[in-house]
């Protein structure tokens, strides 16, 4: 009797937890499989946005003329090198501004708040913002160099093709870094107090004390800070496209597949550009996933 | 090795005095208990001395030297905390050796140091393991070897058992007690467990609010409370207070009235109440007699503890005062039973209204 009863409860929870998370991979499904397996499937075609219904296989065709793109390959440099810097700068600002968050001073509460500012602000707004800030003519940037004599004339700073990408970078770090802020300081705080107590009475210098035990004991945290933050740099879009446009010299992946889709109309082709993007994410998540796995265990 | 003087010692935190002038004097080799009620400052006290917090005001000196302004790598002292406050991410060596690396200490000598502290304590065969594959009991031993290689003058240690198992926390007694006469250091040990005060302890400090209630030995506080307070603290289970009411001095001795009226001399230093004082009798439990007739207390059990090696009799007076009554263990003895008690009052303690013993 009890050897029936139980598999039969177990059986009616394993219904009531397929029964709970239905609606939500249905959702995810439609809104973010569907699409994925049809831009897959696009990426094989000649389809075009007027002709989605009549088009041809063309094979590894689309993939090809990719690869031979030098301005595809331009926006895969300019997508890494964006990622690398941008992650790089925010990483170290985050750590720092954790730190001195981490600090009993005397206004913390309202200094935390503050520094989420630039985080809660939607990318288009600010990106917009920094946008006029940076204009050549009317903007506050070069106003306030011209002012104190650091520059003689007023900057083109998104126009400019070696000023363009920097300028991405500094909005993009001014924006993320309170992100990073953030998680390193819940790390931080989870970080018992006596270990720098203990720390004090060894008399251990604390730069030391930083790099030897607070540093390896965040680390966890600060991996899956960087692999978010890598994994949203990858992809991104918006900031170029508000700040820049399409212009090649900060053009990301992410841009330059929009660029086919929409104002080129070459599905096909624009498809296997952004399917070329989730490979790339696929595989920085593996890797981050694997090595940062590895060297926790080495280390920690 | 070193003494530590504590003069006139306070602590804030913001508006609020925590430690209310603290004088104490722990002598070179000494090994000295704090105990009191949670909250009272001990482990303020204890922090005040390894310079983790920095005094209000007084004076604190080790060796004989002036401390205040030291920070505590400089004071020649090292700690065990109630945590262990291990690095989760070192080794037992390295945990060990963490702070002689920084120290400009050489490899050779760490690594001997380590390796006597490790073999003092029976953990060689550990040193290769994180904090987190040890037991409570390694750990706590990993701890307290981080403490012996900095051969400090001073050991201070935070409640370094409470973490442990009842069985565990007797072994680690027995541990501290050797580490105690093989270093001969000074040590200064938070506790608020009266056993493991009594037991180790060459002095103990009955701390009460911030204040040092009384500092004595072991038997000296056990034999001769200051006060009501110390006298409920030490000794377990806890002293009886009776009311009693004093009839004036009679002979180096104050005469009081126990309910029922049952006289009792009971032995003072001080000068007597006048008479009709309404004082406090003390009496341990384990100095309650029970007489098997004729004269004494009338008292009836309300309630049986048998605890295997003694039985704890909780009985009541006929003016309804409570007692606890500690007998054999093997005693028969059932509830509602009436029995004859018998006081003595060389064994019994009297308090004034104020609490302090007269
Ligand atoms: N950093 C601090 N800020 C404010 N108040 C504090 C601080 N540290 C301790 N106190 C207060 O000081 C008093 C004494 O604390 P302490 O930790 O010394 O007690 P304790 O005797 O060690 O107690 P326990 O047995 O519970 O460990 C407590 O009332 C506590 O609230
Ligand atoms: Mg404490």
């Amino acid at each position: 009797m009890n050897a029936h009863r139980t598999p039969s409860l177990e059986r009616q929870r394993r219904r009531a937890a397929w029964l709970f998370l239905l609606p939500m991979l249905v959702v995810l499904a439609g809104v973010a499989g569907w699409p994925l397996v049809r831009t897959v499937f696009f990426s094989f075609t000649d389809a075009t946005l007027g002709t989605l219904d009549g088009f041809r296989g063309v094979g590894l065709d689309n993939y090809l003329w990719l690869m031979r793109d030098p301005v595809w390959w331009r926006a895969v440099w300019n997508t890494l090198l964006f990622t690398v810097v941008s992650v790089a700068v925010e990483t170290a600002l985050g750590l720092g501004i954790a730190l001195i968050l981490n600090a009993h001073l005397p206004g913390r509460g309202l200094l935390r708040a503050a520094v989420l500012i630039p985080w809660a602000i939607p990318t288009v707004v600010s990106a917009q913002m920094w946008g006029w800030m940076f204009h050549d003519l009317y903007g506050v940037v070069n106003a306030i160099l011209l002012g104190i004599g650091l520059i003689a004339e007023p900057r083109a700073w998104t126009a400019d093709p070696d000023l363009a990408l920097p300028v991405v970078i500094a909005v993009d770090v001014w924006k993320s870094t309170p992100f990073m802020a953030l998680l390193i300081l819940a790390a931080l705080q989870m970080l018992p107090r006596d270990l720098y107590e203990a720390a004090r009475v060894d008399g251990v210098h604390p730069v030391k004390v930083f790099f030897r035990v607070t540093l390896p004991l965040i680390r966890p945290a600060l991996m899956v800070a960087v692999l978010f933050r890598t994994l949203d740099a990858l992809r991104v879009f918006d900031l170029m496209y508000v700040l820049t446009g399409n212009s090649r010299s900060t053009m990301s992946m992410s841009v330059y597949a929009r660029q086919y889709l929409i104002d080129f109309q070459d599905v096909g082709y624009g498809s296997a550009a952004a399917t070329v993007l989730v490979l790339v994410l696929a595989a920085a998540t593996v890797l981050a996933v694997t090595l940062g796995r590895v060297r926790v265990d080495a280390g920690g | 090795m070193a003494g530590v003087t504590l003069r006139g010692v306070r602590k804030s935190f913001g508006r609020i005095e925590v430690i209310h002038g603290v004088d104490l004097e722990v002598a070179d080799g000494e090994f000295v208990a704090f105990v009191g009620p949670s909250g009272c400052g001990k482990s303020t006290l204890l922090r005040l001395i390894a310079g983790l917090e920095e005094p209000s005001a007084g004076d604190l000196f080790i060796g004989g030297v002036r401390v205040n302004d030291r920070p505590p790598a400089a004071r020649g002292i090292a700690m065990v905390f109630q945590s262990y406050a291990l690095y989760p991410h070192m080794t037992a060596y390295q945990n060990m050796a963490f702070g002689l690396t920084l120290s400009r200490t050489d490899k050779r000598t760490i690594e001997e140091r380590v390796r006597a502290a490790a073999r003092l304590l029976r953990i060689e065969e550990l040193l290769d393991r994180k904090p987190r594959d040890l037991s409570g009991g390694q750990r706590q031993r990993v701890a307290i070897g981080r403490a012996i290689v900095r051969e400090p003058q001073v050991f201070l240690f935070d409640e370094p058992l409470s973490n442990l198992d009842a069985g565990l926390r007797v072994q680690m007694r027995l541990e501290i007690a050797r580490l105690k006469a093989d270093l001969r250091a000074t040590m200064i040990y938070v506790t608020h467990d009266q056993v493991e005060a009594m037991t180790l302890a060459d002095r103990i400090v009955v701390l009460n609010a911030g204040r040092v209630e009384q500092a004595g030995t072991p038997l000296e506080l056990y034999h001769h409370p200051r006060n009501r307070f110390v006298a409920g603290f030490i000794g377990s289970p806890a002293m009886n207070a009776l009311d009693v009411v004093s009839e004036g001095r009679a002979d180096g001795a104050v005469r009081v009235w126990l309910p029922g009226g049952v006289p009792l001399e009971v032995p003072v230093d001080g000068a007597a109440p006048p008479a009709g004082t309404r004082l406090t009798l003390g009496v341990r439990p384990e100095h309650v007699g029970v007489t098997d007739g004729g004269a004494g207390l009338v008292a009836t059990v309300t309630a049986v503890e048998r605890l295997g090696g003694e039985t704890h009799c909780h009985v009541a007076l006929e003016d309804g005062q409570r007692l606890l009554v500690r007998r054999d263990g093997d005693r028969p003895v059932t509830a509602g039973e009436r029995l004859r008690l018998n006081l003595r009052g060389e064994t019994a303690h009297l308090f004034g209204p104020d609490g302090q013993r007269l």
